[in-house]
């Protein structure tokens, strides 16, 4: 659909992520596959080779490994702000399964949808705002108070 | 038509009574390759379109004020005197205005790992609250430093292209999807020697 019809939102980071250290924010991967299935042939073929130097390479995330009766294999994805994404790995050899975990690794958890500016500030203005009257001379010279007719 | 026509004869005509030989700027004296001795050729962007103000002080005190900005500058640097930083970087093919602990979005890969900190090197202006350094057009990479941090390696939602010619039974559709990075801007260090 058009920019209009789909959700979006602005660019932000969870929790201030880089500021200090950078946290990787994939919390959790499960590997739904099947023993016999032949659509899980790159997913079965993922685990005997991949899966452990993954696991390894990134400490902060847990791998799950589940071989079930299935017929679509999947690969769930759980974020530290709690989204969770699904992708579907049929017919996908081991280095396409590779290149999609090293994806999702790489994404913090936030929705794929348009995002409205590609900069985000928390102060945005040092000098200071413009308004009408900044760097202008006064027309008028300084304001005094009037003196009473009377005195 | 006609009114605009006649007002370009009249900046023509003003043009040709003032005194051309005053007229010194930069870009002139940089090129000095023209036969008839004129230094560069005459458009209408030459010169501004308001009326050229001698300034009222004399060059030794414009020299001096000079000077003393730059030691006024000189001196807050030195003693660290400044709050908060922007500076305005090129990057990706744009420019930015950066301040510490902010975020940008660039449409294409790094060649970088989520985690690794990057030096932005090309620096046009640097600015705290009381005063601006504008580079010429870069800035010193001794002078400024900007770090920033990959946070974010991902994709764009997925674009719809479409084109459609109406009663020419044609449309066409694509979906394009860009990788996107995710920077943390660091911080913005200015170092003590200006020159």
């Amino acid at each position: 659909m058009t920019s209009r019809g789909t959700p979006s939102r602005f660019l932000r980071s969870v929790l201030q992520n880089g500021v200090g250290r950078y946290v990787c924010q994939l919390k959790r991967i499960s590997i739904v596959f099947s023993k016999k299935a032949q659509s899980s042939l790159g997913a079965r073929d993922f685990i005997e080779e991949g899966v452990v130097d993954y696991a390894n390479k990134n400490p902060g995330t847990v791998v799950y490994v589940s071989p079930q009766p299935c017929r679509v294999p999947k690969i769930v994805a759980e974020y530290l702000n709690g989204n969770v994404r699904e992708e579907t790995i049929t017919s996908k050899t081991s280095q396409q399964i590779s290149e999609l975990l090293t994806k999702l690794t790489n994404q913090s958890g936030l929705e794929i949808i348009r995002i409205r500016k590609p900069f985000h500030t928390d102060s945005p203005s040092i000098q200071g705002l413009w308004h009408p009257f900044t760097n202008r001379p006064p027309s008028i010279g300084p304001l005094r108070p009037q003196k009473p007719d009377s005195q | 038509m006609s009114a605009s026509m006649a007002y370009a004869g009249l900046w023509r005509t003003c043009r040709m009574l003032l005194p051309r030989h005053h007229v010194l700027s930069p870009a002139a004296i940089r090129t000095q390759s023209s036969a008839s001795g004129d230094l560069m050729p005459w458009t209408s962007l030459s010169r501004p379109p308001w009326p050229e103000q001698p300034s009222p002080y004399s060059a030794e005190e414009e020299q001096s004020r000079h000077a003393a900005v730059v030691s006024t500058v000189n001196q807050r640097i030195n003693l660290r005197d400044f709050g908060r930083l922007f500076a305005v970087v090129h990057f990706a093919g744009r420019q930015w205005k950066v301040t510490g602990e902010d975020l940008i979005l660039i449409e294409n890969h790094i060649e970088a790992e989520c985690g690794e900190r990057i030096r932005m090197e090309k620096v046009l202006l640097v600015g705290a609250e009381d005063f601006t350094l504008i580079g010429r057009p870069l800035l010193g990479k001794e002078l400024v430093r900007i770090e920033a941090t990959v946070i974010e390696k991902t994709e764009s939602w997925p674009k719809v292209h479409m084109r459609f010619w109406k009663r020419h039974r044609f449309q066409r559709k694509r979906i394009i999807i860009q990788p996107q990075t995710v920077l943390r801007i660091n911080g913005i260090e200015l170092a003590p020697r200006l020159t």
